[in-house]
């Protein structure tokens, strides 16, 4: 009773509709649910899928659950009031098992055996009734064969145990092993812990409210890379460095970035944010040559 | 599922929401496994409906792939369990095809270390239990890559810390450990492109010593060996001399092998007496194994080592050799750690006197004409002359010679050339090649990477995590000898410095002759980076 185990239900926003459940795994946090991916999504939230899709797993190109989100996307939905920090700490002792979750596990596995076992024979009538139905002019002698054999599936019908399919969870479900323990993390463990950092969230921030998606924009030497729509559809118009206003940048670095912006058909974009809280102030660059 | 759920408040309902019922599970079976094609990407969103309506495809194309849990046939699944203490999983049932590229055994058990374990969950290949209760992936992430399990990425995690703390930037408490992560994304990614990854492991890099006699592999010598009298003796397959089942070879012949481990002692048989004595000398054995008297490497690697103990190798920095003709050596020998004798054997503490005794250690004593006539072999004794005595070592010895040389030859010179300030630079006679020549008067001199880089001490945080081997050998690749990677792997972050000179020439060193990359993470997106020793020609044609 994982679930009732972290008390009252009635208190536990991670159930709250539109909030998301944030799971930190060191630092790193992650979205584990295919429900709270799409809610982030609907926030703007785009993340970076990072485990292997359960369809394809063999593959880089479509990745699936979890979905790591930068620290910035973590924030901004905490601050909006849309997320749960949880960080789940491993049990102290190695713990025992739980005789009551596992007799629990076994009857669900034995139910859903016997269902599923069902399922296959009334599977294996309906293949064998509609043979029988495309045969109703053949000879009557292979229409008796076809009577008996189903006369046999009713009686002798054996579904192999390790034929029964099972699910391997994505996300933590209810029924696994132990109270693990959900800690409950303070909306301030995402605070920044430096000015660099603050900066990055409040152009994060700002972006955002402008209604630009943001992914990270690492590959091509800034912080963010800036889409006008949902990045699934769409190319990222901006690459964004996010820089405090009185930091100097080198005229080399300057140049080495609008000449990487525009080799990859990108403006740059600085942003520095401003005195005034909400304030963020942006100068684009781009590589023009001399006519 | 009903149960759970009247037990539990409905409220909690979405933990349960992606449990799939006993129909939904049965139906997933017939499941399609193409992946859509994603369109082309547009430029700028105009509003549209056509727009609109491709974004909303798009989406719920994505949507159906996210949430897709995984399904699986009961058979089809090998079944592992988590030992929390040693962070591995144990495999209760035989494992399946991975079993070639991944995984390790001990003490006769098959084990997966926590990144292969977590991949093959994802693959849906392995599940994994804790107290007989199946972990979800998500649990796999927090339980295995967690901060108190001593592996590897906690190394680098800790050293990761070390560093920033030593840049004197923030309290530990406040770093970030993405470290753990980090690792697991780079060995996923390379792993679903199909290169076999493996940890790295400094004792199989053969030394710059062993790499300039160009030894031919031990190793691979004795998994030949091995193999040959494996098709003949299957009990000779159990080389961590536990009554361990030899890796790759279980899957086949687990049947087999269970039926012969009774009679050990064939395995030893069939090896030719110096083979087997071989392996005695060269490979220290584990301990409590009274009745074998073969043993393979690995084994006394395994109570020590937390990762796979694939081969052992001498790291010769730690080892020391005692001089027994020393005036003030030890009475006795330490006697050598049990778990490094063969069974049977007890060695206790060795006496050095009666060794001792043995060696004439008398000062040598001549009679007056003896010394008379050893001076007169020598004209002249070198040891007579002042300025070779203030020689330190054999270079300035030979610098005195060439100095005096020098002086000798300088009489036959031009005055006017070699008495002024400015003197010619070559000296007659002595460069013949007008590479020589170019070399000479050369201001800077080419270095290579691993000039000075033996002496190296181990840069903080800087660490090579894995031996990637190329996917086109798979098919060949062996645990026990899987020869030189394609490359080795430091997985590092876009938020950490990048690597200095000293960190190149370190880490180039500890990899030999294998080129190092560099695996930059940046969240999602993983970037590869290595840097090349390269060589500026020299003209010397005119």
């Amino acid at each position: 009773m994982a679930a009732a185990g972290r008390g009252d239900a009635g208190a536990d926003p991670a159930s709250n509709p539109g909030t998301v459940a944030v799971c930190f795994c060191e630092s790193t946090p992650l979205l584990w649910r295919a429900g709270d991916v799409r809610t982030a999504r609907q926030t703007g939230v785009v993340g970076t899928l990072m485990g292997s899709l359960a369809r394809q797993p063999r593959q880089n190109c479509r990745l699936g659950r979890p979905l790591e989100l930068l620290r910035e996307e973590a924030r901004l939905l905490a601050d909006a009031g849309r997320a749960v920090l949880l960080s789940s700490s491993r049990p102290k002792s190695t713990g025992a098992a739980n005789p009551e979750l596992v007799k629990q596990h076994q009857e669900q596995m034995d139910q859903s055996y016997s269902e599923q076992s069902q399922l296959a024979q009334q599977d294996k009538k309906a293949v064998l009734l509609r043979v029988m139905a495309d045969k109703k002019q053949g000879s009557n002698q292979s229409d008796q064969a076809l009577q008996e054999r189903l006369l046999a599936l009713d009686h002798g019908f054996t579904f192999p145990r390790t034929a029964m399919a099972v699910q391997l969870n994505t996300a933590r479900a209810g029924m696994s092993y132990g109270p693990e323990e959900l800690r409950f993390l303070a909306a301030d463990s995402l605070s920044p812990r430096d000015e660099r950092q603050e900066a990055r969230y409040r152009v994060f921030r700002d972006l955002r409210r402008r209604g630009f998606y943001l992914t990270t924009g690492g590959k091509f030497g800034g912080d963010y890379l800036v889409y006008p729509g949902d990045p699934l559809r769409f190319h990222a118009h901006f690459i964004a460095i996010c820089l405090p206003m009185d930091e100097a940048l080198s005229l080399c670095d300057l140049l080495a970035l609008s000449r990487l912006g525009a080799n990859v058909k990108k403006t740059v974009l600085l942003c520095s944010p401003g005195a005034e809280p909400e304030e963020v102030l942006y100068t684009s660059l781009q590589w023009s040559g001399m006519v | 599922m009903a149960e759970s759920n009247t037990s539990v408040s409905c409220s909690s309902d979405n933990f349960y929401s992606e449990l799939l019922s006993p129909s939904e599970l049965f139906a997933a079976r017939s499941r399609s496994h193409k992946i859509p094609a994603r369109g082309q990407k547009e430029f700028l969103p105009d509003g549209s409906a056509r727009q609109r309506e491709r974004l909303q495809q798009s989406l719920e194309e994505h949507w159906s792939l996210i949430s897709e849990e995984r399904v699986e046939r009961l058979g089809a699944l090998v079944k592992g369990e988590w030992i929390p203490s040693k962070n591995v999983v144990v495999l209760k049932s035989p494992a399946g095809k991975f079993w070639q590229t991944m995984g390790f055994s001990e003490h006769g058990k098959q084990l997966l270390l926590p990144e292969e374990a977590l991949y093959l969950m994802e693959c849906g290949s392995v599940q994994v239990f804790l107290h007989d209760l199946p972990l979800s992936i998500q649990e796999g992430y927090e339980m295995f890559l967690s901060k108190d399990t001593v592996n590897l990425q906690q190394y680098q995690v800790r050293h990761a810390a070390e560093r920033r703390e030593c840049r004197g930037a923030l309290p530990l408490r406040l770093v970030p450990h993405k470290a753990a992560v980090s690792s697991l994304k780079v060995f996923s990614h390379l792993k679903r492109l199909g290169y076999v990854v493996s940890r790295f492991d400094r004792s199989t890099v053969p030394s710059h010593y062993e790499r300039q006699l160009n030894l031919p592999p031990e190793r691979d010598g004795h998994g030949r060996q091995l193999k040959r009298k494996r098709s003949r003796s299957p009990s000779s397959q159990l080389p961590d001399g536990q009554g361990g089942v030899a890796g790759e070879s279980l899957e086949m012949r687990g049947g087999e092998t269970k039926s012969q481990r009774a009679n050990p002692e064939d395995g030893a048989a069939g090896l030719s007496e110096p083979e087997a004595e071989r392996m005695v000398e060269d490979v220290p054995v584990p301990s409590g194994v009274p009745e074998r008297r073969w043993w393979v490497e690995g084994g006394a690697d395994l109570p020590q080592s937390p990762t796979r103990p694939r081969h052992r190798g001498w790291v010769w920095e730690t080892i020391t050799l005692p001089d027994l003709g020393a005036h003030r050596c030890q009475p006795a020998l330490a006697a050598p750690d049990p778990s490094l004798l063969p069974g049977r054997l007890s060695v206790g503490v060795c006496a050095m006197e009666p060794w001792l005794r043995r060696l004439n250690l008398r000062p040598e004593r001549l009679s007056r004409r003896e010394r008379e006539r050893e001076r007169s072999r020598y004209r002249r004794d070198v040891n007579d002359d002042r300025e070779v005595r203030h020689c330190r070592s054999w270079a300035e010895y030979h610098e005195l010679r060439r100095r005096r040389r020098n002086r000798h030859g300088r009489r036959n010179r031009p005055e006017h050339l070699w008495e002024g300030k400015v003197t010619p630079l070559l000296q007659p006679g002595q460069h013949t090649t007008a590479g020589d020549v170019l070399d000479k008067i050369g201001v800077v001199g080419a270095s290579r990477l691993l000039d000075g880089a033996a002496g190296l001490e181990d840069s903080e945080g800087w660490k090579i995590s894995f031996d990637v081997f190329q996917p086109d050998t798979v098919a060949e690749f062996k645990k026990s000898s899987p020869g030189k990677p394609y490359s080795r792997l430091c997985v590092c972050s876009f938020e950490g410095p990048v690597p200095d000179l000293r960190v190149l020439k370190q880490l180039a060193f500890q990899s030999g002759d294998v080129p190092v990359t560099f695996a930059v993470v940046d969240h999602g997106d993983i970037s590869f980076y290595c840097f090349k020793d390269f060589q500026l020609p020299t003209d010397t044609s005119h």
